[in-house]
């Protein structure tokens, strides 16, 4: 085998190339599905209140204040399970709307209350630890926004003027939190205040009684076992006044449509990369096999069969394409790697080599490795021994 | 007898879709030790024929048998187990495997015929040792000299030890030396009961042949 691989070091390279950009696109791919995916898993996880209004320019669950009366209402409603109050900022309001795919969320939480999201129980902590109830001036940063600002735990950064200790760093999420600073939602009302002048007049005005429970942008709110999460927040609507309450269903539908886009240039980058590397690779194969024509020749005038030439091609190109997909995956990945180490400079990862992405792609060589070898063996084997030297002369 | 032909006819299609004729109807018998010599000017069809004799192409007509065995009329799979059983060839230009080192290459026709096992290792050992190779078993083709070529050749064609020996010409090639081993070893080979049936433009190897078949465009003169 190993005189083989040598023998075929330029066909195993010819297809590492091949294999190398189908792994490389399809990366990119996963790296997209992987952001969408992520938010419609979050958001099909629990219901999102937020008061009745324009906004407050707020994360994704925008609209008006959400008052703690409007909180105990809903907590009231049957089938629901618990409500955890939140405040969504954005990190920097000059900014932060114009990607609404990528903001930079400040996400204040209430931890007397779990979270109620089924599908994120508790945000996954890669360093340090995760807020607890009672924290004042510390934060745990996503892992994006933690990179892009080269920060970790025991780092500080400064909120509204504000020095907050770093006391933990999510792991990669490939999706929102990635992007997030989260605070306990009393630092969180804090910022607010510091943020917005409207809120500073209207509680300064004492026109309206509001205490800081009330100041609150939205609320997730969690099902009881066997409920259906949509019939829960039409019961909510329907039952509390003053609310936007989103449809787990229909919110998903929304993202996704909000990310037709880029579903279709994932669709159009996996299509280009199983073209591109499928026909090098095949290409490549073939040709191999095509230049031995003459050993065929001179094999089939020493009693070779047709099954035994096919039998000595199919191991020799499954090994080739192993070896040749594997290498291919080797650049792949070396080469994401070197570009996400500079792209996470800015917080970015522009890869991600899934499992699923890494054996679809060698399973996907090594089939159509031996389709090819097949197909070029059998077009060889129709000839004479003597057609076959003389081509192969 | 050995080999037999007869009424043999090829034609072969020109690019342009012309048939070309290149044997008319030929006739042939080897018996064992028969050193036979095929000659001819070039295009006269002496290859073709040598093809046709070892099953290396399908004639349009007539017929081939290998003792008893009317071979041309098996089936492909058949003419294949056949060659391999019956049949040693020597080419002109060695076609020896570029990826095999000598021993491997000679070894090739135990791969197809019976398998490689330690006797046929030290079969084809012996027999590169015998041709003055066994230092050079483990170099490639392109390691080797033309005339330590064809003798790994040579070696190769007659592992199995097959009855019929056809050589295209197998000097051809090579300088005097080179050329006088090979013809040494193919008239061996007959002495010793085998058959040989060789393709050539030379007349000092014809002159020393108990069937010579002298083919001019494809008919026998």
């Amino acid at each position: 085998m190993v005189g083989a691989l040598r023998r075929y070091a330029f066909t195993i390279a010819g297809i590492a190339i091949g294999v190398a950009g189908l792994v490389a696109l399809g990366a990119i791919a996963e790296r997209i599905v992987q952001f969408i995916e992520g938010g419609d898993r979050f958001v099909l996880g629990q219901i999102s209140v937020a008061g009745r209004g324009m906004g407050m320019g707020a994360g994704f669950t925008g609209g008006g204040l959400l008052p703690a009366r409007v909180i105990r209402r809903i907590a009231g409603v049957e089938g629901v399970s618990g409500v955890q109050p939140q405040v969504m900022l954005p990190l920097n309001p000059t900014t932060s709307q114009f990607m609404t795919l990528t903001q930079e969320l400040v996400l204040g939480m209430d931890l007397s209350v779990p979270m109620p999201n089924r599908h994120y129980r508790e945000l996954p902590v890669r360093n340090g630890r995760f807020l607890r109830d009672g924290d004042r001036h510390v934060t745990v940063l996503g892992a994006q926004l933690a990179a892009s600002r080269g920060l970790d735990v025991g780092g500080r950064l400064v909120l509204e003027g504000q020095p907050y200790e770093v006391v933990g760093v999510l792991d990669r999420m490939l999706t929102a939190p990635d992007r997030f600073v989260i605070v306990t939602i009393a630092d969180a009302r804090e910022q607010w205040v510091a943020k917005d002048p409207m809120i500073r007049t209207l509680l300064a005005s004492g026109a309206a009684a509001l205490t800081a429970g009330d100041l609150n942008t939205g609320a997730a709110v969690g099902w009881r076992d066997g409920a259906d999460p949509d019939a829960i927040a039409r019961r909510i609507r329907a039952d509390v006044s003053d609310v936007n309450v989103q449809l787990p269903s229909e919110l998903s539908r929304l993202l996704r449509q909000s990310t037709a886009f880029f579903s279709a240039l994932i669709g159009g980058i996996a299509a280009l990369a199983f073209v591109i590397g499928g026909l090098s690779l095949a290409n490549t194969i073939a040709a191999a096999v095509f230049e031995r024509v003459r050993d065929f020749g001179v094999k089939r005038a020493l009693g070779a069969s047709d099954l035994q030439l096919g039998r000595e091609v199919l191991a020799e190109s499954l090994g080739v394409t192993l070896s040749g997909g594997l290498a291919g995956i080797a650049i792949a990945a070396a080469l994401g790697l070197g570009i996400d180490t500079w792209a996470a400079r800015t917080g970015q990862q522009l890869f991600y080599f899934s499992p699923r992405l890494l054996g679809g792609a060698l399973v996907f060589s090594v089939l159509l490795g031996a389709a090819s070898a097949t197909y070029a063996t059998a077009r060889i084997v129709r000839l004479s021994p003597a057609e076959a030297i003389r081509r192969g002369a | 007898m050995l080999l037999r032909a007869e009424g043999l006819t090829k034609t072969f299609r020109a690019p342009s879709g012309e048939a070309v004729p290149v044997l008319g109807g030929v006739d042939l018998r080897v018996d064992a030790g028969d050193f036979a010599a095929i000659t001819g000017p070039s295009g006269s069809g002496k290859s073709t024929l040598l093809n046709l004799l070892g099953l290396l192409e399908p004639a349009d007509g007539g017929a081939i048998w290998y003792g008893d065995d009317r071979v041309s009329a098996r089936s492909r799979r058949a003419q294949g187990i056949a060659r391999g059983r019956h049949v040693g060839f020597v080419f002109q230009s060695f076609m020896l495997l570029a990826s095999l080192t000598a021993l491997d290459n000679v070894l090739l026709a135990a791969r197809y015929v019976g398998g490689v096992d330690d006797a046929r290792r030290r079969r084809a050992r012996d027999l590169l040792a015998a041709f003055g190779l066994a230092g050079r078993a483990g170099h490639y083709p392109a390691q080797l000299s033309g005339g330590e070529q064809q003798r790994v050749a040579f070696c190769r064609a007659v592992l199995n030890d097959p009855p019929l020996l056809l050589a295209d010409e197998p000097t051809g090639n090579l300088d005097d030396a080179n050329g006088a081993v090979i013809l040494d070893a193919l008239r061996t080979r007959a002495r010793e009961g085998g058959a040989v049936v060789v393709v050539t433009h030379r007349p000092d190897i014809a002159r020393d042949a108990t069937v010579v078949l002298q083919l001019r465009d494809g008919y026998v003169r």
